[in-house]
């Protein structure tokens, strides 16, 4: 039995939607106590950094001692490198263009250093998805981007709500670390992609601007993968940027073209931390 | 499954477009790898405090010091674990080839034919990667299906009969893939090792939402709408969500690094 809604006719049954619904919610569910556990791993590696002595013996075990001791130095890594090929992150990609202001550069680093720089990051392109995604659900209830398909807003929502998820695992570990979370968007190219999202008129528009933040996620977590120093941070990285890859692939199949692009998940795309103005 | 409905034209564009990022992608990998082999090699040649001297004179060079941190840190595990790797690849390239010449498959949705044509090519070039940096990094190279899931395979091939069957399957090595990949990254012990695994991780992922849409399409008869590009004013509203159930990416059924290992 199909459902009908208005004139267009559901093609699978309500009983199957929401058992799908539901199977989905379950599966997300499950995922989050380890999330929890992790993001105290990584407070807790912080921590312990933080309160060793500044010229102590350092616990071997913890590998990536030349980015932790340095500070500032896994955002160093973060601006300068890019494998090989001597791209700073985001310089080329188009939800990441601005060029960020030697102030905006500055105010970062005395906030927010080592990989609190690479978790404040991660929390503004976080908030910076889901304000998108609620701009997006805005728009379209107010009727600006036309008739939304079904697919487009179960995609939106659920999307949004692993967004969030994301941002407040991040935010946790702020917290955790005796700073403050952030609750807004502080990228200095949050400007031109308010811009871009007010001169959205259809759902393709969108969904383009969409999939721009989420390659942007997806390549900033892989490119956090191998500059935070934190085993923790490490694997949180790595449990989220396969997830904002997700996010694309669906995106590029709703906007009819392939969904899987690459080989290997490329960083051209990846936001810079000077890109960061708190 | 029956759908024709596919602009061959645009296809043909996607797949270039498709080639362009991958050669852009090998190219990465390639330098990676190359990387990594520079810094195996100087493992061997320099002592600790040489290294620092390298570091102090490089000072501000993050690209060195990203590179010098894998030296001290390639282990035989990391070698089990390119290994494990190869063969979980080596055994979705054989499932996808197999898959290939199925009538069904064959003769069916040419979105779904190229598809698993493209996947292939995909895993062949993770499992050329995984078996470079194993061999790299001293080791041999594996060209042996994984054997937990060769069995699991081998189980299950009587048995596939439909599309769907076909999709289920691969759905379930995309998953082990992601899952053993992610995992990966946390364990293996040089910069250049993570990036790798790191890198190839999301693209499993990507293909499992790809196939988990297709097997939602397959599951409401809504096989004309596997097409590209899609109509998608009519897909339905669970094809935009079932493609990623998790906020996290799960590891709990991750395949241990010994798995796959050359014996």
């Amino acid at each position: 039995m199909t459902a009908t809604r208005d004139d267009w006719e559901l093609p699978i049954s309500e009983e199957q939607l929401a058992r799908l619904t539901r199977d989905m919610e379950a599966a997300h569910r499950d995922t989050l106590p380890a999330m929890r556990a992790s993001a105290v791993d990584l407070t807790d590696d912080i921590r312990s950094r933080r309160a060793a002595p500044a010229d102590g013996p350092r616990d071997p075990g913890r590998r990536r001692f030349l980015l932790g001791a340095g500070g500032v130095a896994a955002g160093l890594a973060l601006a300068a490198c890019s494998s090989n090929n001597k791209k700073t992150p985001a310089s080329s990609g188009k939800a990441a263009s601005t060029t960020p202001s030697a102030s905006a550069s500055a105010s970062a680093a005395g906030t927010y250093t080592g990989d609190l720089k690479v978790v404040a990051l991660a929390v503004a392109l976080e908030n910076q998805a889901v304000g998108a995604y609620q701009a997006t659900l805005a728009a379209a209830k107010a009727g600006k981007l036309g008739k939304v398909p079904p697919a487009v807003a179960t995609f939106v929502t659920t999307a949004m709500a692993q967004h969030t998820d994301h941002a407040k695992a991040w935010n946790a570990v702020l917290t955790g670390a005796g700073k403050p979370a952030i609750t807004n968007v502080p990228l200095s190219n949050q400007p031109a992609t308010l811009a871009a999202l007010g001169k959205a008129a259809t759902v393709g528009d969108v969904a383009q601007l969409a999939l721009q933040l989420e390659d942007q996620a997806a390549q900033t977590y892989l490119f956090a993968t191998y500059n935070v120093t934190s085993p923790a941070g490490i694997a949180t990285a790595a449990s989220i940027a396969p997830v904002e890859a997700m996010h694309a692939a669906i995106l590029n199949f709703v906007l009819g073209q392939y969904p899987v692009p690459a080989d290997f998940l490329p960083t051209d795309k990846a936001a810079s931390p000077t890109l960061l103005t708190v | 499954m029956g759908g024709e409905r596919i602009d061959t034209r645009l296809l043909e564009e996607l797949t270039e477009q498709s080639q362009d990022l991958n050669s852009d992608a090998v190219r990465i990998t390639a330098e990676a790898l190359g990387d990594f082999t520079e810094v195996t090699r100087e493992q061997s040649s320099r002592r600790w405090w040489q290294r620092g001297g390298v570091v102090a004179g490089a000072a501000g060079s993050a690209a060195v010091l990203t590179s010098l941190r894998a030296v001290a840190a390639t282990s035989s595990d990391d070698v089990k674990a390119l290994q494990t790797a190869a063969s979980i690849e080596n055994l979705a390239i054989s499932v996808y080839q197999t898959a290939a010449g199925l009538p069904f498959i064959k003769d069916g949705n040419k979105t779904v034919a190229a598809f698993i044509a493209k996947t292939t090519t995909q895993h062949q070039a993770h499992a050329q990667a995984f078996n470079a940096a194993a061999a790299q990094a001293g080791g041999k190279a594996q060209s042996g299906p994984d054997p937990k899931y060769a069995a699991v395979v081998k189980k299950a091939l009587p048995s596939i009969k439909t599309p769907a069957d076909v999709v289920a399957l691969a759905i379930t090595l995309e998953d082990v893939a992601a899952q053993t990949y992610t995992k990966n990254v946390g364990q293996v012990s040089s910069t250049e090792l993570r990036k790798l695994f790191a890198s190839v991780a999301p693209v499993e992922a990507q293909h499992r939402a790809t196939l988990l849409a297709v097997q939602a399409l397959l599951a409401g008869n809504l096989g004309d709408l596997i097409a590209i590009p899609t109509n998608a004013a009519k897909l339905p509203a669970a094809a935009g969500s079932v493609g990623f159930p998790d906020a996290f990416y799960p590891t709990k059924s991750a395949s241990p690094i010994t798995e796959g290992a050359v014996k």
